[in-house]
C-alpha cells in the first residue's frame, strides 16, 4: 500500500513539470501580449518596450521559463492586472467559493443518488426503476448551463423563492476568516447570514450536482443488482437474517466500492462544470475568475490560476486512487 | 449457478454461434433504449442533411417588422417556434443549427479519436520509452479539467468553427489513447497474436489486422458517447462566448446564450435550443449505452 502511494506521488513530478511547460507555452501562444493587454492598442513603442523589458519578454525562451519556475517556487504570482491585488490573495478568496459549491453539489447528489439507486434496484423492473433510468439518462444529457438557466428562471425569476446571483446578499456583512461562507457565518454565530448563504448555494449546487446525481444513482442501482445475486447474500438470507440487516451489512457495504470510485471520479469532473455553473449564477469562484482572466488577457492570474486548478485536480484524482486502493482489499493487501 | 450450467445456458441460447457483430446487432435491435436512440439520432441527421429543404426560411436574415416593438412573438401558425430577437424564424434556425452541431460533433470526435487511436496503439504496441512518453503527455492533458482545456485552446487559436472542433477534439485525445492502449495491451498476449508472430507476420500487419479489430469495440462505444459530450461542450463554449465568430451562425449553444436576456418575455427562445441539444445528446447516449451492452462479452448469449 505504501509503495503504491509513493509510486503515485513520484508520478506527480513529471506531470507537474509537463504542466508548467504547457501553461508557460500556452500563455505565450495567446493572441495579444501582456504589453498590449496592459497598455491598450494605442501604446507608444517606447512604453511597449518598457513593459516587455519589465516582464523579460525579450529574453531567450529558456531563461523566461527559468524565471517563471523561480517565481512559482516562491509562490509569487504577481498582481492581477485588472484588480492590482496579489494573485495568491485572490485565489485564497475564490478557491473556497468553488470548493464550497462543489461540496454542496456532491452532498446533494450523494444524499439523493444512493437512496434512489438503491430503491430502483430493490424494485427492479418496477415503475420507480424505469423512472430512475430515464431520469438518469436525461440527467447526463442536459447541458449543465441549460439546467442552471432553467432553474434560475423558474425558482429565482418566476417564483422569487431563491436569489439569482452571487454567494451572499450584499446587505449582510460578516467577517470572513476562512472564506468558506457557510463556515464563516457559523463562526460568527449569525444564523440569518447562514440561511442567506445556503439559499445562494441551493440552485448552483443542484445544477452542478445533476450529472453526478444521475451517475451515482445509476451505478448504485447496477452495483446493488450485482451484489444482490451473490452467494454470500443468499447465505445471509438463508441463515435467517432480517432483510434490512442483509441490505445494510451485506448488500450496501459491498456495493459501496464502485459507488465510492464513481463519487471520486465525479468530484474531479465537478471543476469543469463549475466554470459554467458559476458563470450562470455570477458566482465568484475559480471558474468565473479564470473566464474573466482569459477575456482580459490577465496573464498573472492565468499563469498562476490554471496551474493551481490543475494541481488541485491532480491531487483530487490521486486521493481518489489512494482511497480506492485502500477500500479494495485486493489492491490494499497486495 | 455453476459454470457448467452457465455454459449450457449459453450454448442453448446461441444456436450456430453468430459472429461478434451479427450477435451484437441482434442484441442492439432488441434493446428499446437503443431503438429510441437510433430514431432520435436518425431524425437529427436527416434534419441536418436536408436543412435547406425542410427549413421554411433563411436562418440568417430576419425581418425586424415582425417584432412590432416587443420581443419576441411566441409560437404561431406561421412561425411554429416563434421569432427571435432579430426577427428570424426560430424553427429555421433550429433546423440549420442541427448541421453545425452534427458537423462540429463528428469532426471533433474524428480528430480526438484518430489522434488518440494512433497515440494509443503506438504506446500499447511498441511500448518502452515511447509508451511512457506518450502516456505522461496524456496524463498532463488529463490534469487540466476537460472543459477548461477546451476554453484554453479556443482562447489560444481564436474563435471560429474550425478552432472549436480542434479544441473539443483535443480534450478527447487522452481518453481514446488510454482506452486503446489498455485494450491493445490486453490483446497483445493472446494466442492468435503469438501464432501470427511465430509464422513471421510483420508487426504492422499484426497490429492492423489482428489486434486492432479485436480491440476496437470499447472505442466504438466511447466514440458514440464522445459525440454526446462533444455536442454539450460545443454548446458550453458557445455559452461562455467562445462560439462561432459570426453571431448570425445558428449554433444552438450561442442561440441559447444570446436569448437569456429575453428570458422574462420570451423564454421559448432559450428553451427550444436547449431542448434541441438535449434530444440530440440523449440520442447518442442511448445508442452508446445500447452498444456497450451489445458488445460486452460478459453479456454475450443473453437474449
Amino acid at each position: 500500500m505504501l509503495r503504491f502511494v509513493v509510486r503515485r506521488l513520484l508520478l506527480l513530478v513529471p506531470i507537474l513539470i509537463g504542466l508548467s511547460i504547457l501553461v508557460f507555452l500556452w500563455i505565450r501562444a495567446l493572441p495579444g501580449t501582456p504589453a498590449t493587454a496592459l497598455l491598450g492598442e494605442r501604446a507608444t513603442p517606447a512604453a511597449v518596450a518598457a513593459v516587455r523589458e519589465q516582464y523579460g519578454l525579450d529574453d531567450p525562451v529558456h531563461e523566461q521559463y527559468y524565471a517563471y519556475v523561480k517565481t512559482l517556487s516562491r509562490l509569487d504570482f504577481g498582481d492581477s492586472i485588472t484588480t492590482r491585488r496579489p494573485v495568491l490573495e485572490e485565489f485564497q478568496q475564490r478557491f473556497p467559493a468553488t470548493i464550497e459549491l462543489a461540496l454542496a453539489a456532491m452532498l446533494f447528489s450523494i444524499l439523493l443518488g444512493i437512496p434512489l439507486g438503491f430503491l430502483a434496484a430493490k424494485r427492479h423492473g418496477g415503475v420507480l426503476d424505469h423512472l430512475s433510468l430515464v431520469g438518469s439518462l436525461l440527467g447526463i444529457s442536459i447541458p449543465i448551463f441549460f439546467l442552471a438557466i432553467v432553474l434560475k428562471y423558474v425558482f429565482a425569476v418566476k417564483l422569487g423563492l431563491l436569489p439569482t446571483v452571487g454567494r451572499m446578499s450584499v446587505l449582510i456583512t460578516i467577517e470572513h476568516p476562512t472564506n468558506f461562507y457557510v463556515l464563516d457565518s457559523l463562526l460568527a454565530g449569525d444564523l440569518e447570514a447562514l440561511w442567506d448563504v445556503l439559499k445562494h448555494l441551493i440552485l448552483p449546487a443542484v445544477a452542478l450536482g445533476s450529472i453526478p446525481l444521475a451517475i451515482i444513482a445509476r451505478i448504485t442501482r447496477a452495483a446493488v443488482l450485482d451484489v444482490q445475486n451473490e452467494d454470500y447474500v443468499r447465505t445471509a438470507r438463508a441463515k435467517g437474517l432480517s432483510p434490512s440487516i442483509v441490505d445494510r451489512r451485506h448488500v450496501l457495504r459491498n456495493a459501496l466500492l464502485p459507488i465510492t470510485t464513481i463519487i471520486g471520479l465525479q468530484t474531479g469532473l465537478l471543476l469543469s462544470g463549475a466554470v459554467l455553473t458559476e458563470s450562470v449564477f455570477a458566482y465568484p469562484g475559480i471558474g468565473t475568475w479564470l473566464l474573466e482572466a482569459i477575456e482580459a488577457r490577465n496573464y498573472p492570474v492565468l499563469q498562476g490560476g490554471i496551474l493551481f486548478v490543475a494541481i488541485v485536480f491532480v491531487l483530487v484524482n490521486l486521493l481518489v486512487d489512494i482511497s480506492y486502493a485502500f477500500l479494495n482489499p485486493r489492491i490494499r493487501l497486495s | 449457478m455453476s459454470i457448467a450450467e452457465l455454459e449450457a445456458r449459453e450454448l442453448q441460447l446461441e444456436p450456430g454461434g453468430g459472429g461478434l457483430w451479427s450477435d451484437a446487432w441482434r442484441r442492439l435491435r432488441a434493446n428499446p433504449g437503443a431503438i429510441v436512440g437510433f430514431v432520435l439520432v436518425g431524425l437529427f441527421v436527416v434534419v441536418a442533411l436536408f436543412a435547406p429543404l425542410i427549413a421554411p426560411e433563411d436562418p440568417r436574415t430576419g425581418d425586424l417588422s415582425r417584432l412590432a416593438g416587443r420581443c419576441c412573438p411566441g409560437p404561431s401558425a406561421e412561425h411554429w417556434f416563434g421569432v427571435d430577437q432579430q426577427g428570424r424564424d426560430e424553427l429555421s434556425r433550429i433546423i440549420y443549427g442541427a448541421r453545425f452541431s452534427l458537423l462540429i460533433g463528428v469532426v471533433s470526435v474524428a480528430v480526438g479519436l484518430s489522434i488518440g487511436m494512433i497515440l494509443g496503439s503506438i504506446a500499447g504496441y511498441v511500448g518502452g520509452v515511447l509508451d511512457s512518453l506518450i502516456m505522461r503527455l496524456m496524463d498532463v492533458m488529463l490534469s487540466i479539467p476537460g472543459f477548461l482545456l477546451a476554453i484554453g485552446i479556443v482562447a489560444m487559436l481564436g474563435p471560429g468553427l474550425f478552432q472549436i472542433m480542434i479544441a473539443v477534439g483535443a480534450t478527447q485525445i487522452p481518453i481514446f489513447a488510454r482506452l486503446l492502449r489498455g485494450s491493445i495491451l490486453a490483446q497483445r498476449e493472446n494466442d492468435f497474436v503469438l501464432a501470427a508472430r511465430s509464422i513471421g507476420v510483420p508487426r504492422r500487419t499484426i497490429l492492423a489486422s489482428h489486434i486492432l479489430p479485436n480491440a476496437i469495440s470499447p472505442v466504438i462505444v466511447q466514440g458514440t458517447l464522445a459525440l454526446a459530450t462533444a455536442i454539450i461542450d460545443v454548446a458550453g463554449l458557445g455559452y461562455v462566448g467562445l462560439g462561432p465568430q459570426d453571431p448570425s451562425t445558428p449554433e444552438w449553444g450561442t442561440m441559447l446564450t444570446d436569448t437569456t436576456r429575453y428570458l422574462q418575455t420570451a423564454p421559448h427562445l432559450a428553451i427550444i435550443p436547449g431542448i434541441a441539444i438535449v434530444i440530440s445528446v440523449l440520442g447518442f447516449n442511448l445508442i452508446g449505452d445500447g452498444l456497450r451492452e451489445a458488445l460486452d462479452p460478459k453479456l454475450r448469449g443473453r437474449g
